[in-house]
């Protein structure tokens, strides 16, 4: 290849050769060449080298410091996205409204709870308000069904069971509409 | 609602979820689901910065920032299962920058320049053969591009497509320069062959 041209031995043989049969040479199957070039053996033995020290240095513990994860945390806390507010019902002067975003959390949980499937994105739009001033809303709940699951149709029947009640009875919503979108499969042992 | 108060609970407790699902969750602002993924990639992250970068300090300070643009940019990620892709990406992209941001100064202003929490860990230090020591020290004279495709390709195993996604080049680029990496780190491990 043109790219190694820069690397060829004085008996012709490129570097990149020599590497990728590293192995090959050292599980005793080296062509005529490569068992009496010295060109060779001595690019074999510096390449091994090489190898060894890269496995050394993949397997150096160099852990990250363990404020790390705390400190990107508190800066990404610090810009949280709120997203829209939707209006809670009450019978109580002044209205209570609550994030999208948690109501999302909430149904999300609700769905998990049906096994076998993981919720995704949730999407909330209010498309109206009842006599008592609850926010009537459509819901858009994306879903990864486990790999295998026989009983697709009975998860998802579960899902908008769990979820729909989980918006009455946890956030106060009405539920007009539940629309499931399964977009992805997933397996165990992810 | 206070951020921290976002919360998520798995159904089953103790099964990690798949980063397509957290990337998903963690779009709709579920911060919860977010530090998931934080806390499977800061570690590869950051020992890529450290070896791109040579410098705590610094490779934490990448780390921060490239964990915080994520999060702001989630919405533009098209594809939830390149999220890793674009970390490394975005990773190895902030590295070259603060390497260029460098050049002006003296190569020993950044060996004074190195953090002393390398010193705060003797024991790690005295573990570390000299044959390693050769490649660590050998892995600064590359050039930062060469130095990001043997790293990505030799620790943490990406492909030439990936790698060239990282870099914003071919992969027959890519090729030519993890040959050329390779080349030069073969002949400093002469004496230990």
């Amino acid at each position: 290849m043109a790219v190694n041209q820069d690397y060829e031995l004085p008996c012709g043989r490129e570097l990149e050769t020599v590497w990728a049969r590293l192995d090959e040479v050292g599980t005793g199957h080296a062509d005529e060449h490569e068992l009496t070039c010295p060109h060779c053996g001595t690019a074999r033995a510096s390449l091994l080298a090489l190898r060894e020290a890269t496995q050394e240095l993949v397997a150096e513990p160099d852990p990250a410091p363990p404020d790390l994860v705390g400190r990107i945390m508190s800066a990404v806390r610090a810009e949280v996205r709120r997203g829209q507010m939707l209006d809670l019902g009450t019978p109580e002067a002044g209205g209570v409204e609550v994030s999208e975003q948690a109501v999302a959390v909430v149904l999300r949980y609700a769905a998990d709870a049906a096994g076998d499937v993981r919720a995704r994105r949730v999407r909330v739009r209010t498309v109206g308000v009842d006599d008592g001033g609850a926010s009537r809303v459509e819901v858009e709940l994306t879903l990864a069904v486990r790999l295998g699951n026989a009983h697709g149709g009975d998860s998802l029947a579960r899902v908008r069971e769990l979820v729909t009640a989980a918006a009455a009875a946890r956030v106060g919503l009405l539920m007009e509409k539940l629309d499931l979108l399964v977009e992805d499969v997933y397996e165990d042992a992810e | 609602m206070e951020g921290g108060a976002v919360t998520t609970t798995n159904a089953e407790p103790g099964t990690p979820l798949d980063d397509a699902t957290l990337v998903g969750r963690a779009r709709d602002g579920d911060v919860r689901a977010y530090e998931q993924l934080v806390l499977r990639y800061q570690g590869p992250m950051f020992r890529l910065a450290v070896k791109m970068l040579h410098h705590r300090g610094d490779a934490e300070d990448v780390v921060q920032e490239v964990f915080l643009g994520a999060w702001r940019k989630l919405e533009q990620l098209s594809d939830d299962q390149a999220f890793v892709g674009w970390l490394y990406r975005s990773t190895t992209n902030r590295c070259l920058n603060v390497i260029r941001a460098r050049r002006p100064q003296a190569d020993v202003d950044l060996d004074l320049a190195e953090s002393p929490r390398r010193d705060a860990r003797p024991e790690h230090a005295a573990q570390v053969s000299s044959q390693l020591a050769a490649l660590n020290e050998a892995l600064r004279d590359l050039t930062p591009q060469q130095r990001a495709c043997w790293l990505l390709r030799e620790v943490h195993g990406r492909s030439y497509d990936e790698i060239g996604q990282v870099v914003g080049a071919n992969p027959t680029a890519v090729r030519g320069r993890i040959a050329r990496a390779r080349a030069q780190l073969a002949e400093v491990m002469k004496p230990w062959r």
